[in-house]
């Protein structure tokens, strides 16, 4: 039953990204071409990511325990690359603030989660060894669904002229929480 | 969505064909295609014996297998393959799992036999021949143990065990936790290996004084047979016989260098592959040498013929016969010396005689020295046995522990200086039944000894595994050619239309286990995610009608004017 499996991971991957298009009323508004080139600009973020850091960043040799704190922490600031690549998109979908973060978030995160969980999942969940991590991916990438809708919210809070000055500081760092996550993890 | 999806679709479909076949098509091969998988773990597996000798078939018959673990405490065990560790082997549970109609065994062995209690050992090593003798379809497979193996075998046990558990609450927690396991071997099935050639050696030393000198010949087979062909080594039988050859080879050269010394008997060693196997190469070889040549050295005058057989530990010596020695032959010479030098110079050693009849309705012949009696040559085996049905000939069991190199080095003495005696007719002339030739520079070499049998048991050498170009061949046939002259090879192969020995491949096999949950655990999970799914939609839906009341008049004015914006 291995194909059903992968059935399996795939419903629980995607069908929250469905449900929330659905809900949020988005389709109201005729909004999967947006959402699809929202989805392509994260593609392209990825790739002049990719190639910033391969060029300038040279393969760190060293010990194998030591963790390069500064290697890497210059290699989470690219990911600032993110945060101008929402910001990229939001500006260009004319409309209300909820629509434009709700069409920002969604096309970034379904490219993000066909890009990066949908081979694995092919690949791995059809085999016939079973793993906890297939259903860890699935579920993952629901986090990183909420993750990128608050992502973008944040983004569009931070451009936004009229924000008062008190919000100013917790957004600053709620979006430098976004960029680092992954750095502060380790 | 769908509609713009679906619109997509369309043009898809209506535009030109070839558009629809470079999607699709790639899309439908990725779905059809093979998987590459990653194990949980993957060993090397040895096959139990697979062969037919003359006609009669032993061992297992199948080799490849895809089924689910289970122990054997499970009730269900049809289809399934049956874990047994040794320490847990016994024959009433191999009998079971082959009742149940099992779909495989794989018997884990420990890492280094020695460990094993001796009485452990010992009932494995007579479970053996009646593990061949019954024919199986079931593939059988001998993995030897580690860490990841063990831990495999005992998350089988505790699920099998606890199959026949109660109430349908824990059956669905333990679906959830469990894992079961999936063995896979990703060999073929095996079949019936044509052609394969069984290579013996023979080598010989010349006597000096005329022609028509007497011959005596020396024969060991180098073969090792167990109940896994990999798995057998074959220390004791016949790795102690072989280095045993080899060093007399190498005294008795010695001592023919030198004129004074040049006996006036011939020596002829032959080394005998297929031995295990009813002693196949001896039989093709003395077919051979009788029938098909004119003049060779077994046609004439043979003084007798002695073969080694298991002679590395032990503190008694038997010379099997299957005719008592009539006075005044060379046999009897021979035996009287054996009984002189055993009793004067090693008292420790009991040494007899025993005799058994040649019974051609058996099977097989019980030792090698049978062949040359049927051919009416005179001839008898040494060895510390007492019976040709003792376990230890023919197990797995039989490694290099089980040489003792002082013992293997005494016999070698005792059987050198009685050879001598017998040689040089030192009796006759009058010399005392203490006095030892191979002392100083003749003296046996121990590290010699040591060294061959090391070599020999460091490989398995059973009958199937060890082909003409083998090195185990070319080894033996290096050391020959060092001390006699005239080293040949001699091969035999299997008659074509009624072959006398069939033997089979895939004896060695790499096997994977999986991790698998059962089929419920799918339908479990199935259900919990629509569940959630269910949970995250009404929330959704929740969250929505909260917010949309508050703005419920800019919503529907957004409605209106979108086409203005679009």
């Amino acid at each position: 039953m291995t194909l059903f499996h992968f059935g399996n991971c795939f419903a629980l991957a995607y069908f929250p990204y469905f449900i929330t298009y659905k809900c949020s009323g988005l389709s109201e508004y005729n909004a999967f071409w947006r959402c699809v080139q929202a989805g392509a600009t994260y593609l392209f973020v990825q790739l002049c990511k990719m190639l910033f850091l391969a060029t300038f960043f040279p393969t760190w040799e060293g010990g194998a325990g030591v963790y390069d704190f500064v290697g890497e922490f210059m290699k989470a600031t690219v990911d600032l690359a993110d945060l101008l690549g929402l910001h990229l998109v939001m500006s260009r979908n004319a409309g209300k603030g909820e629509y434009k973060i709700m069409v920002a978030a969604m096309g970034w995160s379904t490219a993000e989660l066909v890009m990066s969980r949908c081979i694995p999942l092919w690949v791995g969940a059809r085999g016939i060894e079973f793993d906890w991590k297939y259903i860890q991916m699935s579920f993952d990438s629901n986090i990183s669904l909420v993750h990128y809708i608050a992502m973008a919210a944040v983004v569009w809070m931070f451009t936004r002229y009229d924000l008062p000055k008190s919000f100013r500081l917790p957004v600053t760092v709620l979006l430098g929480l976004c960029v680092y996550k992954a750095f502060l993890m380790e | 969505m769908f509609e713009e999806a679906s619109e997509v679709f369309d043009n898809m479909f209506k535009s030109s064909f070839p558009l629809t076949f470079i999607v699709f098509i790639p899309a439908v091969l990725i779905l059809v295609s093979p998987l590459p998988a990653e194990a949980a773990h993957e060993f090397t597996v040895y096959r139990m014996q697979q062969y037919d000798l003359q006609g009669q078939p032993y061992g297992t018959r199948n080799a490849i297998l895809n089924t689910e673990a289970r122990t054997v405490e499970a009730e269900v065990l049809s289809r399934r393959c049956v874990i047994m560790r040794l320490v847990d082997f016994s024959y009433e549970r191999y009998q079971k799992a082959l009742r149940q109609s099992a779909g495989a065994v794989v018997i884990i062995l420990p890492k280094n036999m020695s460990t094993m209690p001796q009485d452990i050992v010992q009932q494995f090593m007579e479970l053996e021949p009646e593990m061949l003798a019954t024919e199986t379809i079931v593939p059988v497979y001998f993995a030897l143990e580690d860490d990841e193996l063990l831990s495999i075998y005992t998350q089988t046990l505790t699920s099998s065990s606890s199959q026949g558990s109660s109430s349908a609450a824990e059956v669905l927690i333990h679906t959830a936790t469990a894992n079961g396991f999936q063995m896979v071997t990703s060999g073929a099935q095996s079949k019936a290996v044509s052609d394969w050639a069984i290579t013996s050696l023979e080598g010989r030393l010349a006597g000096t004084g005329g022609e028509d000198l007497p011959t005596i010949v020396l024969v060991a087979h180098y073969d090792s047979f167990g109940v896994a062909p990999w798995l057998s080594y074959g220390a004791d039988s016949n790795g102690s016989g072989v280095s045993m050859l080899l060093e007399l080879a190498r005294l008795f050269s010695r001592l023919y260098t030198y004129k004074r010394t040049h006996a006036g008997y011939n020596l002829l060693f032959f080394v005998s592959g297929g031995g295990k196997f009813n002693y196949q190469g001896t039989k093709r070889w003395l077919e051979d040498n009788l029938d098909h040549t004119d003049s060779s050295l077994l046609q004439d005058n043979v003084a007798f013929v002695l073969c080694l057989d298991t002679l590395g530990n032990g503190d008694s010596l038997h010379l099997h016969v299957s005719k008592p020695p009539k006075e005044g032959t060379a046999q009897y010479a021979l035996l009287k010396e054996l009984e002189t030098v055993a009793s004067n110079q090693y008292p420790e050693v009991k040494f007899s005689m025993v005799h058994k009849k040649i019974n051609l309705a058996d099977d097989t012949l019980a030792w090698e020295h049978e062949r040359f009696g049927i051919r009416r040559l005179p001839a008898f085996t040494l060895s510390h046995l007492n019976s040709h049905r003792e376990v230890q000939r023919s197990s797995i069991m039989d490694v290099r522990p089980h040489v003792d190199l002082r013992k293997l080095s005494r016999n070698t003495k005792l059987i050198a200086e009685s050879l001598a005696r017998v040689i040089y007719n030192l009796t006759e002339k009058g010399a005392p039944g203490d006095l030892q030739i191979f002392t100083e520079q003749m003296q046996m070499q121990e590290e010699q000894l040591s060294s061959v049998v090391d070599w020999l048991t460091a490989q398995p050498r059973a009958a199937q595994l060890v082909d003409k170009d083998s090195s185990v061949v070319s080894t033996l046939e290096y050391h020959l050619g060092r001390y006699l002259k005239d080293v040949r090879r001699h091969y035999v192969k299997a008659d074509k239309r009624d072959p006398e020995f069939v033997f089979y491949d895939q004896l060695k096999q790499t096997m994977n286990a999986y991790r698998v949950k059962p089929a419920i655990f799918d339908l479990l999970l199935a259900f919990c995610i629509a569940a959630y799914l269910g949970v995250i939609y009404l929330s959704i839906q929740v969250c929505i009608d909260t917010t949309s009341l508050a703005h419920l008049v800019p919503w529907k004015f957004w409605k209106h004017i979108r086409f203005h914006w679009f």
